[in-house]
């Protein structure tokens, strides 16, 4: 069951959050919709990302790659330049500089379509539409538990709460 | 509280979204202008293709000119962006909530025009591609050890940087936009939305790319006009070869660039009737800015004019008299005049910073800030250190109007990217209407 | 390279010798007057002393050659680098006219063509078969007469024997009335222009750039 509730401001999402996970629900079945950023939501939905990870994990690849790349092509017809080395770390320095860079760009742009769920659109349960100055909060609750929980929004300061089968 | 909400939203889109509706007269009149000039200068560039670089000033020994110029002064534009969005984000200023949109706009198009530089000026343009590594039956690859890679990779990395950092804070106002528009609008801002729905996971994952992005495109931007100052200071020709060069072209640029934005902002402002929004602290915070760089760049000018002129080697003093007393001497004071001594007057106190003096000023800082790059570029190629090939630079029509035709570019562009998406971050005001 | 100022007449028999010799394209006065002028070699002149005590000094310039070239680690597409035998080649084909390496030679000896070069006629009839022609747009400069070092090795090998002394001769060092240019093998100690490179009135041009160049001029000691 598909439970959405529109609220009018952020302390009563707060609110209807902390009752919703004091009955058991975790951050992964609660989602809070709006038109701007919800801090009081954020706070008390942890949500892990890997973003810092990923784009150092990245990074460090561009690099390494960038320095292969470099190495290999400097040597693979070695031409004399100047009197300068065939490779040398000062003379390319920039070129790893920025590939490392690119990477971890690339990396987080990813990683926030990855996160945010822009990616994945098949089968994903429909949002509602956003009107201004409401806040919507979906759980996905048990059949068995709806009733109450609907109470407790309500309860919390819901100004509708709508119920909706899952699709299988 | 809710119909307060609802109310200031309405006037939040109304004024906001007011300039994407329609096209005026006046607008459609500026479009068609900037268009043909944009036109004239690629069809200038298309002669030039045909009949050979020749028809440039260009000449033995200043095998650079304005080209150059162009492509470093675009270049340093593009760095507003880079300052007001990434900086403030960083540091968590409120008041950058009207400006950062119109600056990551400026940074993507000047970058797009900056970058075409490097392919105009080439002898044979139509073979530039060889730059970018490939296999090929050459059985080459480029020569990374050359500035001139130092740029491609630098400028590449930024481009997509930046064009990333101005799409990631349009998403939301994209989808709001695709959920109150009809027809074309709406399929165009919705594809461009990606299914944005609003949920806090999408805020919580753009608040964290975006707050990753400002320190990395940072990062990049200092890199970038570093890079190109290593295409001048990394040769040998008297007055190029300094070492300040990085340090002095990244203030440079950064100078440049709120310049840019201030001009821009004022523009904008006037044109699309956001009084209520871009506010006279705006223009008082970053007319100080604008300071503190004009303080800066005259500080680093002293520095370089200084240490040159006490060390007396006879090539670079060839050079630095050729600017200071020579026949680049009134470009010279007037660049003084324009980055140091007009800001200073214009800027210096709250009473002096009003929105039309600090637009002044930053009139007056883009011309003298393209004034330095082409007094850093042609004395020292015109007095090169055999005197023997002294020689003088003067620009040509084809030069004079791709000059021109990049600065009809950028206001086409511009005219442009106002008609489809807001100028200002709508989302970025509606943090307060949920208290 | 050794070049002895003491004999150089500034005749600029070299200079004419090289435009034969390298299919270098002619400039009209007007492109000329805009400093488009190619010369390989150019001769220029020193006033030294004042009036009545003038004297000239006239001192050929032409590609020294570095062994630490400024404008070879510059160039995006490899179109100039060093050869095995030490010589600053010019790749024609490479070269996509960035000009980069123009504004590193601290002895302004590159040229550029602005345009596709053309010849008056009748001369284009006058070219030199071993010499490519440059197309527009790219960068050229003295070789060294490469194809004439070229032929004489290639004429050496065939004839199964070493190259004697002073058997490459430069265009212009094969003009030169005066007999001041000389040149040679600098690996060989026992050339000519070794002998000469080690004599006390040998300079080199710029030298406390450390661009190492091969041209060694012979004047007498200050």
């Amino acid at each position: 069951m598909i439970l959405t509730a529109d609220f009018v401001d952020a302390q009563s999402v707060a609110a209807a959050i902390q009752t919703l996970r004091a009955r058991g629900y975790g951050a992964g079945e609660i989602d809070i919709f709006s038109t701007a950023p919800v801090e009081e939501a954020e706070a008390l939905l942890e949500r892990p990302s890997r973003m810092s990870l990923v784009a150092v994990i990245s990074a460090v690849v561009f690099c390494l790659s960038a320095i292969a790349f470099v190495y290999y092509t400097q040597h693979d017809y070695r031409i004399v330049t100047g009197g300068m080395p065939i490779f040398s770390w000062w003379s390319t320095g920039v070129i790893f500089y920025e590939f490392t860079m690119f990477g971890s760009i690339s990396a987080t742009f990813i990683m926030f379509l990855i996160e945010s769920g822009l990616l994945k659109r098949r089968g994903s349960i429909p949002a509602p539409r956003l009107e201004e100055g409401r806040i919507y909060l979906r759980v996905v609750c048990d059949a068995g538990d709806s009733v109450s929980s609907v109470e407790c929004l309500y309860e919390a300061g819901a100004a509708k709460v709508d119920e909706m089968e899952e699709q299988a | 509280m809710d119909t307060a909400v609802a109310t200031r939203t309405d006037n939040l889109r109304a004024t906001l979204w007011r300039p994407l509706a329609g096209f005026s007269r006046a607008y459609l009149a500026a479009l068609v202008l900037t268009f043909l000039l944009g036109a004239w200068g690629l069809a200038c560039w298309g002669y030039q293709i045909f009949r050979g670089i020749g028809v440039a000033g260009i000449r033995r020994p200043t095998m650079w000119g304005f080209y150059l110029v162009n492509f470093v002064f675009w270049i340093g534009i593009s760095h507003a962006g880079t300052l007001i969005s990434a900086i403030l984000r960083l540091t968590d200023a409120g008041w950058r909530k009207p400006v950062t949109r119109i600056a990551e706009a400026i940074t993507v198009f000047a970058l797009m025009i900056g970058a075409m530089f490097p392919i105009i000026h080439l002898g044979r343009p139509l073979v530039f591609f060889w730059l970018i590594p490939y296999p090929n039956s050459r059985l080459l690859w480029p020569n990374f050890r050359s500035p001139l890679l130092w740029d491609l990779t630098a400028i590449v990395t930024y481009l997509s940087g930046s064009i990333i950092y101005l799409y990631l804070p349009l998403i939301p106002d994209l989808a709001e936009l695709a959920q109150h528009s009809t027809g074309w609008r709406e399929r165009f801002y919705r594809l461009l939305s990606f299914g944005w729905t609003g949920s806090d996971r999408q805020w919580h994952a753009l608040e964290r790319a975006m707050h990753r992005m400002a320190g990395m495109i940072l990062a990049v931007a200092v890199s970038v006009h570093t890079v190109v100052a290593w295409d001048f200071a990394m040769a040998v020709a008297p007055l190029w070869h300094s070492t300040i060069f990085g340090p002095y072209f990244v203030a440079g640029a950064i100078f440049s660039g709120i310049a840019a934005l201030l001009l821009v902002m004022s523009i904008i402002r006037r044109l699309l009737h956001l009084e209520t929004y871009v506010l006279p602290v705006h223009f008082d915070n970053l007319g100080k800015l604008l300071f503190l760089m004009s303080l800066l760049w005259f500080y680093f000018t002293v520095a370089e004019n200084l240490t040159t002129w006490y060390g007396n080697s006879p090539s670079e003093m060839n050079v630095f008299g050729s600017r200071v007393r020579g026949p680049f001497a009134p470009y010279f004071w007037i660049m003084i005049l324009c980055n140091f001594v007009l800001p200073f007057l214009l800027l210096s106190s709250r009473r002096m910073r009003t929105i039309r003096n600090v637009t002044v000023a930053a009139v007056t800082v883009l011309i003298g800030m393209w004034l330095e790059r082409y007094l850093i570029i042609l004395p020292t190629l015109s007095y090169p250190r055999l005197a023997a090939v002294t020689g003088f630079y003067k620009p040509t029509w084809v030069e004079i109007s791709i000059t021109a035709s990049t600065f009809a570019a950028m206001a086409m562009f511009y005219l442009i990217f106002c008609k489809l998406f807001p100028a200002i971050a709508v989302w970025e005001y509606k943090n307060d209407s949920h208290r | 390279m050794a070049i002895d100022l003491d004999r150089c007449t500034g005749c600029e028999a070299c200079v004419a010798a090289c435009h034969a010799e390298n299919n270098l394209p002619l400039s009209d006065p007007a492109e000329a007057e805009k400093g488009r002028a190619f010369h390989w070699l150019r001769v220029d002149r020193y006033y030294e002393g004042e009036f009545p005590d003038i004297r000239m000094k006239y001192m050929p310039v032409l590609c020294q050659q570095c062994e630490d070239a400024p404008c070879e680690p510059v160039c995006p597409t490899y179109a100039t680098y060093h050869n095995a035998e030490g010589l600053n080649v010019q790749v024609y084909n490479r070269c996509i006219g960035t000009r980069y390496c123009g504004n590193n030679c601290p002895y302004s000896v590159r040229f550029f063509n602005w345009f596709e070069p053309e010849w008056p006629q009748p001369l284009e009839l006058q070219h030199n078969p071993d010499v490519s022609i440059r197309p527009g747009g790219v960068m050229e400069k003295c070789t060294f007469c490469i194809q004439r070092i070229q032929r004489v090795k290639r004429d050496a090998k065939a004839d199964g024997r070493a190259i004697t002394d002073g058997e490459v001769q430069p265009a212009c060092v094969q003009s030169c009335p005066a007999e001041a240019m000389t040149f040679g093998d600098l690996n060989d100690p026992e050339s000519k222009v070794s002998r000469l490179a080690a004599s006390g009135r040998a300079t080199r041009l710029l030298e406390d750039l450390g661009t190492k160049p091969k041209v060694f001029y012979l004047q007498r000691a200050k």
